[in-house]
């Protein structure tokens, strides 16, 4: 956990960032004081970053297709109650 | 895409200090924003389709393509902010411009679908929607590429293309790359089922 955020002076002609941020923009530093999910996040080398983000895109685009799946069988409905 | 997402967790990649293993997440964040600039860019040529030669088919497919380009960029937004959580230390800042000009860009596309709901004729929904879409399509480059270069920023490519400068390491690009033709062409395929049903509902309603 000796990994933080080191801000390379950017080559840029102003770097107001750093001066601002850098308190509150290193990441795993007091780590221990966080709740458990983000300790639990940060194991592994962050691996579990990845997983979430994975999770992330599956839910949403799920979500999108449970909402077409449910228009369609709206569909269906008033189909065969035409028909019949 | 089951490959893309397989190897994509398998492969060993340089370590960076930092970013760690999460430097994986390259080939999940970034696609989503190829994907969204591809539906919006999609969404702004059936627009303009539609006040060429107005056929509700242009403006179904107009609707479905800014549909999925504001998923795919919520998912984007979604995934930078548990990224920055690890990295930069906090879910969202104000001082980085990217986050909070994409943020911008969602909200000018939620304002487009907010505009379609408030019109019951269809033919004046239409209209007004792909004018605005237009308009908000035009946009959605100096939010996103134009601005946040100019501003000091920790997101990578500040001062350039971020997906082909050589900081990328070759090994991510075996990978990187059929990544984004992936979801392109997963965003291509859920498009055109969304257009299928809308058009079998609207001859539906047809025939009612």
């Amino acid at each position: 956990m000796t990994n933080r955020i080191i801000q390379e002076p950017a080559d840029t002609t102003v770097d107001t960032l750093t001066n601002s941020y850098s308190d509150s923009w290193q990441a795993l530093e007091g780590i221990e004081q966080s709740s458990a999910f983000i300790q639990m996040m940060a194991s592994n080398d962050l691996i579990f970053v990845v997983l979430g983000v994975s999770l992330i895109i599956w839910f949403i685009l799920l979500f999108f297709i449970i909402k077409v799946d449910r228009n369609i069988s709206e569909i269906e409905k008033s189909l065969e109650e035409k028909h019949s | 895409m089951t490959m893309v997402i397989t190897i994509g967790f398998l492969i060993p990649i340089p370590q960076i200090d930092i970013l760690e293993e999460s430097a994986r997440n390259l080939f999940l964040h970034v696609p989503m924003w190829f994907t969204m600039m591809v539906a919006f860019s999609m969404a702004f040529y059936y627009s303009i389709r539609y006040l060429n030669n107005e056929e509700m088919d242009w403006d179904r497919k107009a609707e479905t393509a800014t549909a999925i380009g504001l998923l795919f960029g919520i998912c984007g937004l979604l995934t930078g902010s548990l990224w920055a959580r690890f990295t930069w230390g906090t879910w969202w800042t104000f001082a980085e411009p990217r986050m909070n000009l994409s943020a911008l860009a969602m909200m000018i596309f939620v304002a487009y679908f907010v505009l379609r709901s408030a019109f019951n004729d269809p033919v004046k929904r239409a209209k007004i929607s792909a004018v605005y879409n237009i308009f908000g399509v035009t946009t959605i480059p100096f939010l996103l590429y134009i601005i946040p270069r100019q501003l000091p920023s920790l997101h990578p490519g500040a001062e350039g293309n971020p997906a082909f400068s050589e900081i990328t390491a070759p090994e991510l690009r075996y990978i990187f790359y059929p990544a984004i033709i992936g979801f392109i062409g997963l965003s291509i395929w859920l498009m055109d089922i969304t257009n299928r049903y809308k058009r079998i509902k609207d001859l539906n309603e047809q025939r009612l």
